[in-house]
């Protein structure tokens, strides 16, 4: 933020008339509003692809509809410029907004719910002090009957949201203690990673297990040894939750390369630390179908040495896997999927990319590449455009039968639906049934009873 | 779909500079077709076939000809497409597809000197062009955003904006280079349409060391890159579309080209400008071929210059070992250069020249050299790898004075499609001669310099041809002496323009794509003019386009 | 009686590789000589004398402790799809090494000065191994590229081009 647009929004501060706590916070404030701010990602929910920060209008796709995010900037007219601060917390913690109306659980509320209070003050400040305000309103979230009832999600807060911040374990470090109130709150790693019921909760019981994120599956990060990141030190954890990549075991792609690339990365070292600690003592979840560390798969292997010099089939979709990789991947990761010499370019093998089961991930990476929006830009092309569904499955197959888990296994068909976004949800439908259901049955009921009662009445007139 | 027949704007050959001319006008609103005479193709096809190809060192080994497009090939034989008149061999090599030659070039984006244009007036050699540095300045501005050129500030060509990108990452190799040659050579930085950091959604250089033939990571601008941002604009692109005549209406306004599908059905398209932009050779061979009762020397050709002060950059080279382990190998193909021999009063009296230092491994050449030599045994590896760490190769890139004789012409021989083959008449005079003997006592230098033992010159007399196609449809302000104006326009017909490294009419040092490119954009706003600012354009659709 | 493989050829047949008969081991195929050029392949198996004896020249003249027996089963292959004299000429060839002690860095000029008609055959083994072609003008074959001896040998120092170094930026430090 330059020194001019933050001038503009202290003036902006002044002049309006708001009961806000401090008219002038100093700027350590501010700056630890900020961080916290990165940390808890505010800006990749609540900025569009393009827009400014923290207008909104980006369109996140759940099971039930497409939710868009809110502006969040000062704006008296289209963001929270009337918020005070008890109205920003409730937001944050119990996903309230100023009016009165439920916020719906992509807004991750209930893990801001750890927020301390002293840290809400902060992100107040700065979100009051520090952001431009923008006054522009994007689309209203407009969900299909009945999830357009917000005050269901009343309901739904009863059975699932604990309402409480964060409590340091006076048994554990101050380390450990960061962690987990990072992990747990601002940086709520569990709305991706932990998995969800049928309500769309999370399972506590199965924290960091696991869970699906759109067309991208955030995997088990519990300290389980082969289904989890067990077998991961520290340094790897810091480098994954910093670079984007651990060395000789995984790279972030999709949603977890924004998150390193727009929060995590910007942790101090200290942070960073205290997540990988917390992370290593997340009760182990473990899957019996991983018999090895998903980061432990493969060896070298040179699929082209025996097909050099054979010239590839006009006809692309007859290409085998060796030809694929040959025209597609080996310029990067290797004719042995070796990788560079600085490791940069990964090898293949020892790389969860291949190891996983769940394939849904390289098959997503191979579609979408990995691009940053720093000075790297592109670290991994997309070849969507290149490759079809059926060139993709046979390429993938290659890759985890010789440098992964070879019974991890793509189809066609799987790749087909992760490119079109992801199998359709069937929710919206069920719901609906469901309704219609419990109001055929209410409405049988009602008869069955007034049929009884008639031929009561009937019986009693007869004699 | 059947191709369409008709669009405002007819462009002719999809390489870096047509489809580019082809971009900025669907920019601005016009309907254009690119007519291709070769095929798509693919990167990666491309990648794999140089890995299968037996003949690592021959570039255009992944490139095969089409039958209905031939192009010159050269190795293993001469396919003889491109007929050799003499003199002196004219080898160049050209890729007759979608996206043209750049598939395969080192993307060395340089400008030219200002007094580069201006020879005659300065040093009673060659010819003035019709326009000054300071008014191609911001185009070559325009086109180094287009491509991303990476380039450093000390290269002698005066600019009034930075460059897109600073300069790509020196390999090892290139520093000792430079840290022994200074301060009696000062090595610098190519100016280079590589991505020394993410840009326009391609990656930054991996290092490959394949620029020539392919770049596999789409770190390089290539001509395939201009040709999907045209069609991105709207453009459209017929490949496998052979133009063999143009043709004219009674007041000699061109009305249409007829081109060859490659089952020699006849095509006709109309539109209403014309832009011919085929390559040095091929765009003369078409304008000579389009003879007719009214113009029987051929369209565009009232002055008898098409195809003729054909030019080219010649090299001579010295190959030595180094005192050091340099690997060459490491990084890009054509990292540094010494560009201070490019002007000065000596231009009056023999050919200036740049210095071009190279990148590329030197495995291939080595084994090569030891197998001839028949070294086998455990010595092979031993000799392999200390080679191979020391062999650095230095070339001149010198600057051919225009001469009429010199020129494309339209052979006796056709093609499979029944076309004249182009026949290429050329000869290396005195000027040049003269320049690459004064270098000779660089190349020792420099030898010197790098402790340099094994000294291999290359062979006396003999001239390596750079492609860099120049001269045949040379722009001046007299119709009498040349073929276009400054903006590209023909003399003789008022809605044909050519773009391309033909109209270029003295061939300077400097690698000449970059320069056909920025004298593109001028034509193209000379077409349509820009709507907006260009400036507020560029900038703009490059912000987009780096989101 | 003498055993049959199974398409009933007998075992006095050379031309079968697969009949187990004709297994041996190199060092069967070498003089004192020769042997001492190639210690670490003395213990290979030949499925055959011809192929035991392109493995013996392959050894002597591409001058590694090891070869990849899958690459040399293509090479093989490949050079005699090539030019079906070249079993007999690789036994010829190894035969005159053997006599008369040929040392690997003189062997060209000899062969050369000699006028031999073997003359072409080192240069046609070294290049389907170290360059990976065989054959030459318009037959030449590409059989190798990143296993190609050449690309090996500087493997710890070099990609094969086409294959990316590293990470923008990493070929500016000094090669190790």
């Amino acid at each position: 933020m330059n020194a001019p647009i933050r001038c503009l929004a202290l003036l902006a501060a002044l002049v309006a008339a708001r009961a806000a706590a401090a008219d002038n916070p100093d700027a350590a404030l501010l700056q630890r509003g900020q961080y916290l701010a990165t940390a808890g990602d505010c800006v990749a929910c609540h900025t569009a692809p393009g827009g400014k920060p923290y207008v909104g209008g980006l369109i996140v796709p759940t099971p039930i509809g497409n939710i868009i995010s809110t502006n969040i900037t000062p704006s008296a007219s289209a963001g929270i410029g009337r918020y005070t601060e008890a109205q920003f917390r409730d937001a944050l913690r119990k996903g309230i907004r100023a009016d009165g109306k439920h916020l719906y659980p992509a807004m991750p509320y209930t893990a801001y719910a750890q927020i301390t209070d002293d840290d809400v003050h902060a992100l107040y400040a700065y979100f009051m002090h520090d952001v431009a305000p923008v006054d522009s309103k994007p689309a209203p979230t407009r969900l299909p009957f009945p999830f357009n009832v917000r005050a269901s999600m009343a309901a739904w807060n009863l059975l699932f949201l604990d309402g409480k911040p964060f409590t340091p374990d006076p048994g554990k470090s101050a380390a450990w203690n960061r962690g987990a109130y990072l992990v747990r709150g601002l940086a709520h790693c569990g709305t991706c990673h932990t998995p969800r019921n049928l309500l769309m909760a999370e399972q506590s019981s199965r924290e960091l297990a696991g869970g699906a994120v759109g067309t991208w599956f955030a995997p088990n990060i519990t300290a389980d040894a082969n289904s989890g990141i067990g077998g991961w030190s520290e340094q790897d954890l810091v480098d994954y939750l910093k670079f984007g990549h651990a060395r000789g075991k995984a790279q972030a792609a999709g949603p977890m390369a924004e998150a390193v690339d727009h929060s995590l990365q910007y942790l101090e070292p200290a942070d960073l630390q205290a997540i990988a600690a917390y992370l290593r003592t997340v009760p182990a979840q473990h899957d019996p179908a991983d018999t090895q560390a998903v980061d432990r798969w493969g060896a070298a292997f040179d699929g082209i040495a025996a097909q050099r010099g054979t010239a590839f089939p006009d006809d692309a979709e007859q290409w085998n896997g060796a030809q694929l990789y040959d025209a597609y991947c080996a310029s990067c990761h290797q004719a042995s999927g070796e990788g560079s010499f600085d490791g940069d370019l990964p090898p293949l093998f020892h790389n969860t990319a291949t190891g996983r089961r769940n394939t849904d991930n390289l098959v997503m990476v191979i579609l979408d590449g990995i691009r940053w929006t720093d000075a790297t830009g592109v670290r991994m092309p997309a070849f969507a455009n290149e490759l079809g569904d059926r060139q993709i499955a046979v390429l993938a197959n290659y890759l985890t039968q010789h440098y992964g888990n070879p019974s991890a296994q793509v189809t066609a068909g799987q790749v087909m639906a992760l490119r079109a976004g992801g199998a359709p949800s069937h929710l919206v439908a069920l719901a609906r049934w469901a309704m219609v259901a419990a109001v055929v049955l209410i409405l049988a009921i009602f008869l069955l009873w007034r049929r009884r009662r008639r031929r009561r009445e009937a019986s009693v007139g007869r004699a | 779909m059947a191709a369409p027949a008709s669009a405002d704007i007819v462009v002719i050959g999809a390489g870096i500079v047509g489809a580019l001319a082809a971009r900025r006008l669907a920019q601005q609103g016009a309907s254009v077709l690119i007519l291709e005479a070769g095929p798509r193709l693919e990167r990666a096809r491309i990648v794999a076939a140089f890995r299968n190809s037996p003949l690592k060192g021959n570039w255009m080994a992944p490139y095969p000809p089409s039958p209905w497009a031939p192009h010159p090939i050269y190795v293993p034989k001469d396919n003889g497409y491109l007929v050799q008149a003499g003199p002196y061999p004219y080898p160049a090599e050209y890729i007759r597809a979608v996206g043209g030659t750049t598939w395969h070039w080192a993307a060395q984006a340089w400008r030219l000197v200002p007094n580069d244009v201006r020879i005659r007036s300065l040093y009673g050699v060659g010819v003035d062009w019709p326009l000054s540095y300071e008014e191609l300045d911001p185009w070559y501005q325009e086109a180094e955003e287009i491509l991303g050129v990476a380039g450093a500030d000390n290269t002698g060509s005066p600019r009034q904006h930075p460059f897109p990108m600073a300069p790509v990452a020196e390999p090892w190799s290139m520093r000792r280079v430079r840290e022994r040659l200074a301060p009696t050579y000062a090595v610098v930085a190519n100016t280079v349409a590589r991505n020394s950091r993410g840009y326009d959604g391609r990656p930054a250089c991996v290092g490959n060391n394949s620029c020539q033939p392919i770049c596999p990571v789409n770190a390089q601008y290539l001509g395939i890159n201009a040709v999907e941002s045209a069609e991105a604009a709207g453009a459209k692109v017929v490949p496998n579309a052979v133009v063999y005549r143009i043709e004219h209406d009674a007041k000699g306004r061109i009305a249409a080209v007829h081109y060859y599908a490659p089952d020699k059905s006849e095509h006709r398209v109309t539109g209403k400008t014309f832009i011919l932009a085929a390559n040095g050779i091929e765009s003369p061979k078409l304008l000579l071929l389009s003879a007719s009762s009214t113009y029987p020397n051929g369209l565009a050709n009232r002055s008898g210059m098409v195809g003729r002060h054909l030019m080219d950059h010649p090299s001579t080279s010295l190959t030595f070992y180094a005192d050091e382990e340099l690997w060459l190998g490491r990084g890009p193909q054509s990292p540094s250069s010494i560009n201070t021999l490019r002007d000065g009063a000596f231009r009056s009296r023999h050919a200036p020249y740049r210095l071009d230092f190279t990148n590329i491994s030197q495995v291939l050449n080595v084994t090569n050299d030891l197998i001839r030599e028949g070294v086998y045994g455990a010595e092979f590896e031993k000799q392999l790898r200390w080679r191979a760490a020391r062999q650095i190769n230095v070339k001149n890139v010198l600057e051919v004075l225009p001469n009429p004789d010199n020129r494309i012409a339209l052979s006796s021989e056709k093609d499979a499609m029944g076309i004249p083959k182009p026949e290429a008449h050329y000869a290396i005079d005195d000027y040049t001669r003269r320049g690459a003997e004064v270098s000779k006592a660089d190349f020792a230098k420099i030898a010197e310099l790098m402790g340099g033992t094994g000294l291999r010159y290359s062979a006396e007399g003999h001239f390596a041809n750079n492609q860099h196609i120049t001269g045949t449809l040379s722009m001046g302000n007299d119709p009498a002496s040349s073929v276009v104006d400054g903006f590209g326009r023909t003399h003789d017909h008022e809605n044909l323009f050519v773009c391309g490294t033909g109209v270029m009419p003295t061939a300077a040092t400097m690698n000449s794509t970059l320069t056909a490119v920025a004298l593109a954009l001028r034509t193209a706003e000379h077409i349509l003019p820009a709507k907006q600012a260009h400036a507020a354009t560029t900038h703009a659709g490059h912000e987009a386009d780096r989101a | 009686m003498m055993a049959l493989d199974e398409s009933g050829r007998t075992a006095a047949n050379h031309a079968d590789p697969a009949d187990p008969s004709r297994r041996r081991l190199l060092v069967g195929l070498l003089t004192a000589y020769t042997a001492s050029l190639i210690p670490w392949a003395l213990a290979q198996e030949v499925p055959d004398e011809q192929r035991g004896a392109f493995m013996a020249l392959s050894a002597i003249l591409v001058g590694r402790p090891s070869l990849d027996a899958t690459q040399a089963t293509r090479t093989y292959d490949a050079l005699v799809a090539n030019d079906a004299r070249f079993p007999a000429d690789a036994q010829a060839l190894l035969a005159l090494i053997n006599e008369r002690h040929i040392d690997p860095l003189q062997l060209q000029a000899t062969l050369d000065n000699e006028h031999s008609p073997l003359a072409p055959l080192p240069r046609q083994i070294m290049r389907a191994w170290v360059l990976g072609v065989v054959g030459s003008g318009d037959s030449a074959r590409c059989i190798a590229y990143e296993s190609a001896l050449n690309a090996v040998m500087v493997a710890d120092v070099l990609k094969p081009p086409t294959y990316a170094y590293g990470s923008y930026g990493s070929w500016s430090g000094k090669p190790v």
